[in-house]
């Protein structure tokens, strides 16, 4: 058993391999699909969408783990001869009360070839990010998300397509971006969300994106930008019910060359499927400013 | 400024045919042919909206028992609002600027400067003395209970105590003023940008990022009224449902050209501090709107807000909601990333407790 259980995991982290390197997803290969039409004969992509995966986690192929905070478990001190051969990761104090709620799944990733071309310096603080997951992640804090992280987030987004602009409307933190598919000027300072244009490419909605401030990051695994990201999305209809979106991350004060991320959205088709409010700021409020006052409400603690 | 009297006009001939009961099936709704319409044929309230006027929501005490202004107190008040774009475009400041009482200006006091206002344009100067149509007295008519609640939070405002972050207003704390004057309130984000979708309206408000995805699917024999608790339900037999929001849970449909929503559902948020108590949502609130574009820039937007928890009625207001351009845009209202204000009242807070304890 032990052999075989070996083999399974050498077969199965080739396939990763494999399904990682591989360029085309299969999503995109239906280009035969003629997508409906609105009244105004773009592709109609109106409706509530969401991403099916781990991205928002980790954009890059992760195993499960018990946490995103981990720290390493103490070593037996107190009992000679007991000391343990090899590290152990625990869930930090701070996380540990969630249990199972608090681990990680698996997944796949969904950056094309699952490397992030990250410069030297920016490597390093990407994994100063990861450890300092709890006190940096800016969705810890409801803060807008950015792009293309929104799209992956575990809430649902609705396409509401209008006659020369398109909204994106997310779920977290009731953010909404603007397409300008008509001719607009420029941004007139930085943003979390960016400055969005939009135009057509066949049935492609293709939405370019600039002027982002460098308060965001692509996942809770600590993947940042700078204020250069320049965002490239690619939304196709490949059946009523999907839609291949694709994200090429461009931003030459962090990376060595531009990336993509593809992942598939899929159509929320429950009948009372609509976007709700996540007014996330008042779940936070305590946890970003419950020391600072004269009395933290939750705890009753007089803060001198 | 004879397009601005027009408009005057037309409101006040509108205010005269709002004091029908508010949510009877209005009589104007033939699909008169200039109102312009989207693809797929629906009316089309698309762009960027705005409140331009200088009508008090409630009309102040001096003008008591008056419906409209005579023709010499509006070319004062034109005057006065001219005045004050001027100043403000000579760089003065709160009070320099000429407004000082609650009614006048557009946020309470003049704790903001202009930085943080928006004032486009001087304000448009009508006859009408108030927003509200009825009552008849243009007051909202709180409850007893609502007006020491409304007294406390007026106090309250910009003085605080400020013990915890619990303590600031909802504007405050980056969570919204309220949807009840989230189509023609914020002085620093008034906008409105509607966008159309087949089935949907969408408003987004500027001002903490607040908005509105209205399904525009509602049946008219389902709607809520005014005095009955029923709630509505959409065509196929979706009804509110049971999950409360800030903003409630909206049902809109087409009656002619004009699009009514029926919100209710509200969440109760009457234990937050409100700078204006009656924009806050409790379980009792239930809110119809009409939205009527009566001419190319202009969309009268009718408001009938019905709680027994705050008022002893339902009252009613008619505002005229100005376009702007098409180039004008909405831009991203970062609040609560940015609440430097937050940590900054708390930390004064606990500054003046300190001092309170080292004075004892």
């Amino acid at each position: 058993m032990r052999a075989r259980s070996r083999i399974a995991v050498t077969l199965a982290s080739i396939a990763g391999v494999v399904v990682s390197a591989c360029t085309t997803p299969v999503s995109t290969q239906s280009a035969s699909y003629a997508p409906a039409r609105t009244a105004n004969g773009t592709p109609d992509l109106n409706g509530i969408w969401q991403a099916l995966n781990t991205a928002n986690y980790d954009i890059q192929a992760h195993p499960a783990r018990p946490a995103l905070a981990i720290v390493p478990a103490l070593p037996r001190t107190g009992t000679p001869g007991l000391s343990r051969a090899t590290r152990v990761d625990v869930p930090a104090p701070s996380v540990r009360a969630l249990g199972a709620v608090g681990g990680v799944p698996a997944g796949a990733g969904v950056v094309e070839g699952d490397e992030i071309p990250y410069q030297p310096w920016a490597l390093e603080k990407k994994k100063e990010n990861a450890a300092h997951w709890l006190e940096r992640d800016p969705e810890i804090k409801c803060f807008m998300p950015g792009v293309p992280r929104a799209t992956y987030m575990p809430y649902p987004f609705q396409i509401l397509q209008g006659t020369d602009k398109v909204l994106f409307a997310y779920e977290f933190a009731g953010t909404t971006r603007t397409i300008h598919l008509d001719k607009v000027g420029n941004s007139p300072s930085p943003s979390w969300m960016g400055w969005s244009r939009g135009r057509w490419e066949g049935d492609t909605l293709v939405v370019d994106t600039t002027d982002f401030n460098e308060d965001t990051w692509f996942d809770r695994a600590g993947n940042f930008h700078s204020d250069a990201l320049h965002v490239v999305e690619r939304y196709t209809p490949t059946s009523p019910y999907h839609l291949a979106y694709e994200a090429t991350i461009e931003d030459s004060k962090v990376f060595t060359r531009p990336w993509k991320m593809r992942m598939t959205l899929y159509r929320r088709l429950d009948r009372d499927a609509q976007i709700r409010e996540y007014k996330c700021v008042e779940f936070v409020e305590q946890l970003m400013y419950g020391q600072l006052g004269v009395i933290d409400p939750a705890t009753g603690t007089v803060n001198k | 400024m004879p397009s601005r009297t027009g408009l005057a006009i037309v409101s006040l001939a509108a205010a005269a045919l709002m004091t029908l009961p508010a949510c009877s099936p209005s009589s104007a709704t033939n699909a008169s042919s200039t109102t312009p319409r989207t693809a797929w044929g629906d009316p089309d309230l698309q762009g960027v909206w705005r409140y331009e006027g200088a009508i008090p929501l409630e009309r102040p005490a001096q003008l008591e028992g008056r419906a409209s202004l005579t023709e010499q107190e509006v070319k004062e008040r034109q005057q006065v609002e001219r005045d004050q774009e001027a100043k403000r475009l000579a760089g003065n400041e709160g009070a320099a600027v000429g407004r000082r009482s609650v009614a006048e200006s557009p946020i309470r006091g003049n704790e903001y400067n202009s930085f943080w206002q928006d004032h486009g344009r001087p304000r448009q100067v009508s006859t009408r003395t108030s927003l509200i149509t009825d009552p008849s007295d243009g007051r909202l008519p709180f409850t007893a209970d609502a007006k020491k609640a409304e007294a406390r939070s007026s106090a309250r405002y910009g003085v605080g105590p400020f013990e915890s972050y619990l303590d600031p207003d909802t504007g405050e704390r980056c969570l919204t003023d309220g949807v009840t004057g989230m189509m023609w309130q914020g002085p620093n984000g008034g906008h409105n940008r509607i966008v159309q979708s087949p089935g949907f309206v969408t408003i987004l408000h500027e001002e903490y990022r607040d908005r509105r995805v209205i399904p525009t699917d509602g049946s008219a024999s389902a709607e809520a009224t005014a005095g009955s608790r029923r709630s509505a339900s959409r065509e196929g037999g979706r009804t509110h449902g049971n999950i409360r929001q800030w903003f409630g849970d909206a049902i809109g449909r087409w009656e002619g050209d004009t699009l009514v929503v029926d919100t209710t559902n509200f969440l109760d948020r009457t234990n937050y501090e409100w700078a204006n108590i009656w924009t806050r949502p409790s379980e009792s609130l239930h809110v119809i709107e009409r939205f009527k574009r009566i001419d190319a820039n202009t969309i009268e937007y009718t408001i009938t807000v019905e709680d027994p928890m705050t008022f002893t009625k339902p009252w009613t207001a008619v505002i005229p909601i100005s376009k702007l351009s098409d180039d004008t845009q909405i831009y991203e209202y970062a609040c609560h990333e940015g609440n430097y204000a937050m940590p900054n009242l708390l930390r004064g807070g606990r500054a003046d407790a300190a001092k309170t304890r080292s004075s004892r």
